[in-house]
C-alpha cells in the first residue's frame, strides 16, 4: 500500500508536468529510489506499471533506478509527441 | 518516433512536505505543540491517549487527530474521555496519514483553547515514517510483546522519532523481552532517542509521561 501511494503521487507529478492531455504520449517515467528511502523498488515498479497502463496514461514504462541515500524523486519523463492517441 | 526527455527532478514527497510546512507554520503561529504518535498496531497508542486525555486533557489543552484505515473506533474511544475535540480521519485503505489530511483536520480545531495537538497515526511502523505531517516531533510507541528487535527491523521509524514509549511493561515478567537489549537496539539507530516506560493499562510510568507533556506545553520543544 505504501508503494501504491507513492506510485499515485509519481503519476500526479508526471501528469502535472506534461498536462493531462499529453499523458498518453509519455513512454517512460524515470524514478530514483534511494537504498534508505524505505521503499521496495520492485514493488514500486509493479504499482507504477499498473497505474501507467490506465488513463490518462497509455502504457508508459516505469524505469526505477536505485541510488545511495534516501532520495525518492521523479527524475525524468520520456515523451513521444508522435505517439498516436488511442 | 521522436522521443524527447523532460528533466523533472522533483521529490515524490515534495507536495506533502510543502503542506506539512504550512501545517507547521499554522501550529507555530498558534503556539501549539504537535506530537505524531506512531507505532505498530496493538502497541497501546489509543489506551495511552485515553489515559492522557482523562488525566491532563483539560489541563494541557489537548486536541487529538485520530487516523485509522477504517472505522472511527479509536476516535470514539477517545471521545469518551474528553469533551475536547477528537477529530477522526479515516484513510480508506491508505497505510498512513498525510499532511493534507492533518491540514484539513486542523480546520476543525479551536486554536484558542488548544496548546497540544496529538496525532494518532495509522498503526504501521513503515509508511508513517516517510510522511511529514508538520508535527513538532514523532513519538514511537512499541510494547514488550513485540520483541526487542523492533528498532532494528524498522530503523527509519526509530531514526525519525525523537521520543519512544515502551508500553505494556506490566507484562515484562510474562514475556521473554530484554529491555536493555531493546534500548541498545534503539540507541544504535538513534542515539538521541529519549525513552518513557509505561503500562497504560495499569498506570505505571504515566506520571513521567504527563510531566513530559507538561514540560512541552510549558516550554516548547528544544531545537
Amino acid at each position: 500500500m505504501h508503494e501504491l501511494s507513492l506510485a499515485m503521487e509519481i503519476c500526479r507529478i508526471a501528469e502535472e508536468r506534461v498536462g493531462a492531455a499529453a499523458c498518453a504520449a509519455v513512454v517512460a517515467v524515470g524514478v530514483d529510489v534511494g537504498d534508505d528511502a524505505g521503499v521496495e523498488p520492485a514493488n514500486l515498479e509493479f504499482c507504477l506499471d499498473a497505474l501507467l497502463r490506465e488513463p490518462p496514461f497509455a502504457g508508459a514504462r516505469p524505469i526505477v533506478t536505485r541510488r545511495p541515500g534516501d532520495v525518492l524523486a521523479v527524475s525524468y519523463l520520456e515523451v513521444d509527441d508522435d505517439r498516436p492517441d488511442d | 518516433m521522436t522521443v524527447r526527455t523532460i528533466d523533472v527532478r522533483e521529490k515524490v514527497m515534495a507536495r506533502n512536505n510543502e503542506i506539512a510546512a504550512e501545517v507547521r507554520q499554522r501550529l507555530a503561529d498558534a503556539g501549539v505543540i504537535a506530537l505524531n504518535l506512531v507505532s505498530s498496531p496493538g502497541s497501546g497508542k489509543t489506551l495511552l491517549l485515553e489515559r492522557t486525555l482523562a488525566a491532563v486533557g483539560e489541563e494541557l489543552g489537548i486536541a487529538v487527530v485520530a487516523g485509522d484505515v477504517q472505522t472511527q473506533n479509536d476516535a470514539d474511544r477517545l471521545s469518551r474521555h474528553t469533551t475536547r475535540l477528537v477529530q477522526a480521519v479515516v484513510t480508506n485503505g491508505a497505510c498512513h496519514l498525510d499532511a493534507r489530511q492533518v491540514s484539513e483536520a486542523l480546520d476543525a480545531i479551536d486554536f484558542g483553547v488548544t496548546r497540544l495537538l496529538i496525532v494518532e497515526n495509522v498503526g504501521n511502523l513503515v509508511c508513517p515514517a516517510s510522511w511529514d505531517l508538520g508535527e513538532t516531533a514523532k513519538v514511537v510507541v512499541f510494547s514488550v510483546t513485540e520483541g526487542e528487535d523492533k528498532p532494528l527491523k524498522y530503523p527509519k521509524m526509530f531514526r525519525e522519532a525523537r521520543y519512544a514509549v515502551l508500553n505494556k511493561v506490566d507484562l515484562l515478567s510474562h514475556v521473554p523481552f530484554d529491555t536493555s537489549r531493546a534500548l541498545a537496539n534503539a540507541k544504535s539507530v538513534n542515539p538521541q532517542l529519549e525513552f518513557f516506560f509505561t503500562s497504560a493499562l495499569h498506570g505505571t510510568g504515566l506520571d513521567e509521561w504527563f510531566a513530559f507533556l507538561r514540560s512541552l506545553v510549558g516550554a516548547g520543544l528544544p531545537a
